[in-house]
């Protein structure tokens, strides 16, 4: 999203968590009435990310269900609204035959529902409980501090095991760029791609269990 | 422990001495006990340090107690080195010959037995432990020779011996049965020869990048080792299990596959493979040589492989590499030859020549039916090949039969003179193309020139699934390059459609073979016809002419996901601008049954068509929400505040579509589109 309603409600807890946003925005809006964000909406990607993060590790053997408290716009709404007039003009809206309602005016500035991430999502989903939760339990897999899962310490697997594991690795690992690339393109700006990858990172190892290990910012290994 | 007794025979010499003296000891009526404190023992094979001998004799007694300690024991050469062993056991003199069998303890480690039988002529050294047992004999004919029985020993015991040939390599698990004898003449080469039978052997190295599990094989083994260095033969069949070193997985059939190894170690350097050979049936033989540095880094490799069938090629030994690069299960089949030189650790030539090989993704993505000829790869000296395929399919799209030639030199691939390639009825001409492979410090780089000629967009269209389009599709890409998984065009294409032309530039793809292909463009039409437009989709009838542009399209997965869109009618002379009864009654059946007994639909039934002025429509596309707008400085008076014309009419009767919901649900909006185009909705009055 490039442009910020002044009453939006993830413009305002964006703004509530970046005081200093605040300002600048708000005498953007008042003086120039230019809406401008150049701002990464930080607090709403970590939201987001959190939530994509705890679906995939929370919920065993769940496949992805967008999330219910994402915001969506209107549901179509069968009735028609208002026809009275237009029957002498023959004035109608096209839409609103076609059922479509109005998609809601407040929009999170940072939304991961595109069908092309739901579908990546479920994939991530479905591969993390058949063949990777095992391989982080073990102590085999590691988040690293890319977004990415790492084969850290191949030897606590069985030869099978391992084959198997570096495929599901490298086919998650594919689907998490194209993840974050896809985020980053759907919400209009593929600059935040680097930005979007720290948030997931941090929220992956945010969201790992105990015993498991994920690798700091340094690129050192720690056990959760 | 191998070395214990490896090296007992070669204590024989002054232990016949030292039993000899309390032979004669013994026949004394009076309790003896000897002992001897030795500082070093060195025979050829091993050295011992702080040894210390006890033999207790009480008077009258048929045996005595031998207690034997060492502080050290150490055989450089194959790599065993002990502390602190104790031998114990009871010492008895029976039909000419001394016996001794008690428990050989060294660190926390279980004890094992050791027997050992000598007299004057022979020594004989048994080591046993559960079911396996090693037993070693040597004649005093023969001093220099050792012969060795094994007998379902652990290949534990000889971890030492490959520790010593490679640092990281750890045996987990395995046994061995067979026969050899050792040779250690003074100042001369130790030599070990003979036959071992290895079963279920499990090894992997500390970093797990190396492992084999379930090996099993029988080999004719010639080891010969000096100071300054080592020679290893090995010849003959593996038999099943399974191997993986780094992204390389080999699961090795049931049938047996010949193996034939010569290396050699100097001192300090790393091994040489002057002779490697691998048959594997008609899947896979392999010769070759491979040189290596002492920090067990591949430095050389001369590779010559045939395949007579790659079909279980896959399977048996490229899955590894497949599944990293996302082609898991790539049906292969027909026969290949391929070549490999590495020289300094780098890549210098390679030649793959393939024989009516079909190869094809499991996942359909692509396909190649019956290529031949080669392809040759150099980093130096330029080399010329040429590769041909009869046909094949990407993603959807059949293509036809195509001869590539190829150059190479410097590193890279080139196609030495332009080829063109059928395809829908039309022809994708490759003017150039320079292929870089992947290094260790950037990916694969492809840049190419294509030229599409006049691609037939019904066949296209059908090969989609999408409605009946008509046209042609041609382009000139003077440049496109393929990076980091993103495929970038210079140039665009130009779709001759629906008697007008869809300009498409700025087009780039991204993974376009891995996870959600994404296509973007920017689209401009102009000239459309919009009465073949509207009769392909089966949405009723506009007469007209459409202009417009969608800019910034993308697709993920082939599916719409963005896009900034704005089409309008473009009053053209000699066309009717006319829409039809039924385009307007499809809509408003779509998804709203109620409207269908009101009173305006009823009036809109009265009349077949429409005039209209102008037709506009806007839509941007982000986030699963299209922002819609109508014609520019449309008058929306009649309407309610905010709305947007649409359909501005003209005549009478006067039809004007105004929209009223400018923020519209993207998925919802194509589920009933695509509803009413597929015809799944009737228009319902008449």
């Amino acid at each position: 999203m490039t442009s910020r309603t002044k009453g939006s409600q993830g413009s305002r807890r964006w703004l509530r968590t970046r005081a200093f946003g605040l300002h600048v925005s708000t005498v953007a809006l008042l003086a120039a009435c230019v809406t401008i964000n150049v701002y990464f909406p930080a607090a709403e990607a970590q939201e987001a990310a959190k939530q994509f993060v705890e679906k995939v590790i929370g919920d065993q053997g769940q496949p992805a269900q967008p999330s219910p408290e994402a915001p969506k716009p209107d549901t179509p709404k069968p009735e028609s609204k208002n026809p009275g007039g237009m029957a002498l003009e023959f004035h109608f809206d096209p839409l609103m035959l076609v059922g479509i309602g109005q998609a809601s005016a407040q929009e999170p500035d940072f939304k991961l529902n595109s069908p092309a991430i739901q579908a990546i999502e479920s994939r991530i989903d479905a591969r993390f409980d058949s063949n990777l939760r095992d391989g982080f339990q073990a102590g085999a897999l590691g988040f690293s501090n890319d977004g990415l899962v790492v084969v850290r310490d191949a030897s606590k697997l069985g030869l099978k095991d391992r084959v198997a594991t570096n495929a599901a690795v490298a086919d998650d690992n594919r689907d998490r760029k194209a993840l974050y690339r896809e985020a980053a393109v759907a919400n209009g700006h593929p600059e935040w791609e680097a930005q979007i990858r720290k948030v997931f990172a941090k929220q992956w190892i945010a969201a790992a269990r105990p015993g498991w290990w994920y690798q700091d910012a340094s690129g050192g290994w720690k056990q959760k | 422990m191998l070395t214990v007794i490896g090296m007992l025979p070669s204590m024989s010499r002054w232990m016949v001495t030292l039993l000899l003296l309390l032979a004669c000891a013994s026949h004394a009526a009076s309790a003896r006990t000897l002992e001897a404190r030795i500082e070093r023992i060195t025979t050829t094979v091993a050295t011992l340090d702080a040894v210390h001998v006890r033999l207790e004799w009480p008077a009258n007694a048929t045996e005595g107690r031998l207690s034997l300690t060492a502080g050290s024991i150490d055989a450089p050469d194959l790599g065993y080195h002990y502390r602190d062993l104790t031998w114990q056991c009871p010492l008895r003199r029976e039909a000419g010959h001394w016996r001794c069998d008690g428990a050989l303890r060294g660190g926390k480690a279980p004890p094992l037995q050791l027997a050992v039988e000598l007299d004057a002529a022979t020594t004989r050294a048994s080591l046993r432990q559960g079911n396996a047992a090693l037993t070693i004999d040597r004649r005093a004919a023969t001093p220099d020779d050792t012969g060795i029985d094994l007998t379902r020993v652990p290949l534990l015991w000889a971890q030492a011996l490959l520790s010593h040939a490679w640092e990281h390599g750890r045996f987990k698990s395995g046994t061995l049965d067979g026969r050899l004898r050792v040779r250690a003449p003074t100042a001369q080469p130790l030599q070990v020869t003979g036959t071992l039978v290895v079963a279920g052997a499990a090894l992997e190295t500390p970093d797990a990048t190396i492992a084999g599990e379930s090996l099993g094989g029988t080999f004719a083994i010639d080891y010969r080792k000096t100071p300054r260095r080592a020679d290893v033969t090995i010849d003959g069949a593996l038999r099943g299990g399974e191997f993986l070193a780094g992204n390389a997985y080999v699961a090795l059939p049931a049938t047996p596959i010949g193996l034939h190894v010569e290396a050699s170690q100097d001192a300090g350097a790393g091994w040489q493979f002057p002779v490697i050979a691998w048959h594997d049936g008609s899947t896979l033989a392999a010769q070759g040589s491979a040189a290596f540095d002492a920090r067990t880094d591949l430095q050389a490799l001369d590779l010559h492989l045939h395949s007579g069938d790659v079909s279980p090629l896959a399977g048996r030994y490229l899955s590894g590499w497949l599944a990293v690069a996302g082609l898991t299960d790539l049906k292969l089949s027909g026969a290949i030859d391929a070549d490999a030189r590495i020289d300094k650790g780098r890549l210098q030539s390679a030649r793959v020549a393939l024989h009516g090989v079909d190869m094809a993704d499991a996942k359909g993505r692509f396909r190649f039916d019956r290529l031949d000829g080669s392809v040759g790869f150099s980093s130096a000296a330029p080399t010329s090949s040429a590769l041909h395929w009869s046909g094949g399919q990407l993603y959807d799209l059949d293509f036809g039969a195509a001869s590539l030639p190829i150059d190479s030199g410097g590193g890279d691939l080139r196609l030495g003179a332009p080829v063109s390639v059928p395809a829908l009825g039309g022809s994708l001409r490759f003017d150039s193309m320079i292929l870089r492979p992947p290094t260790a410090d950037a990916g694969a780089d492809i840049r190419f020139g294509l030229t599409v000629e006049k691609l037939d967009i019904g066949r296209l269209a059908k090969a989609f699934g999408w409605p009946a389009f008509h046209g042609q599709l041609s382009g000139r890409i003077p440049n496109a390059r393929y990076a980091d998984e993103r495929l970038q065009f210079d140039g665009g294409l130009t779709l001759q459609v629906f008697g007008g032309t869809v300009q498409a530039s700025a087009l780039a793809m991204e993974r376009p073979f891995g996870v959600a292909p994404s296509l973007t463009a920017d689209l401009a039409l102009d000239d459309i016809d919009l009465q073949s437009l509207t009769g392909v989709f089966d949405f009723g009838s506009i007469t007209g002419r459409l202009a417009g542009r969608i800019d910034a399209l993308r697709l993920v997965d082939w599916t719409a996901t963005a896009f900034d869109a704005e089409l309008h009618t473009v009053r053209t002379r000699g066309v009717k601008q006319r829409i039809s009864q039924r385009a307007v009654q499809n809509i408003s059946s779509v998804g709203d049954a109620s409207f269908a007994s009101t009173l305006q639909s009823q009036l809109i039934g009265l009349f077949d068509d429409f005039g209209y002025s102008r037709i506009g429509i806007s839509c941007r596309l982000e986030n699963e929400v299209c922002t819609m707008g109508g014609l520019e400085a449309a008058d929306t008076s009649g309407s309610e505040a905010g709305g947007f014309t649409i359909v501005e009419g003209a005549g009478i009767p006067r039809l004007t579509v105004v929209g009223f919901h400018r923020r519209v649900d993207w998925p919802t909006l194509v589920e009933r589109l695509v509803a009413a185009t597929s015809g799944d909705v009737k228009p319902v009055v008449e």
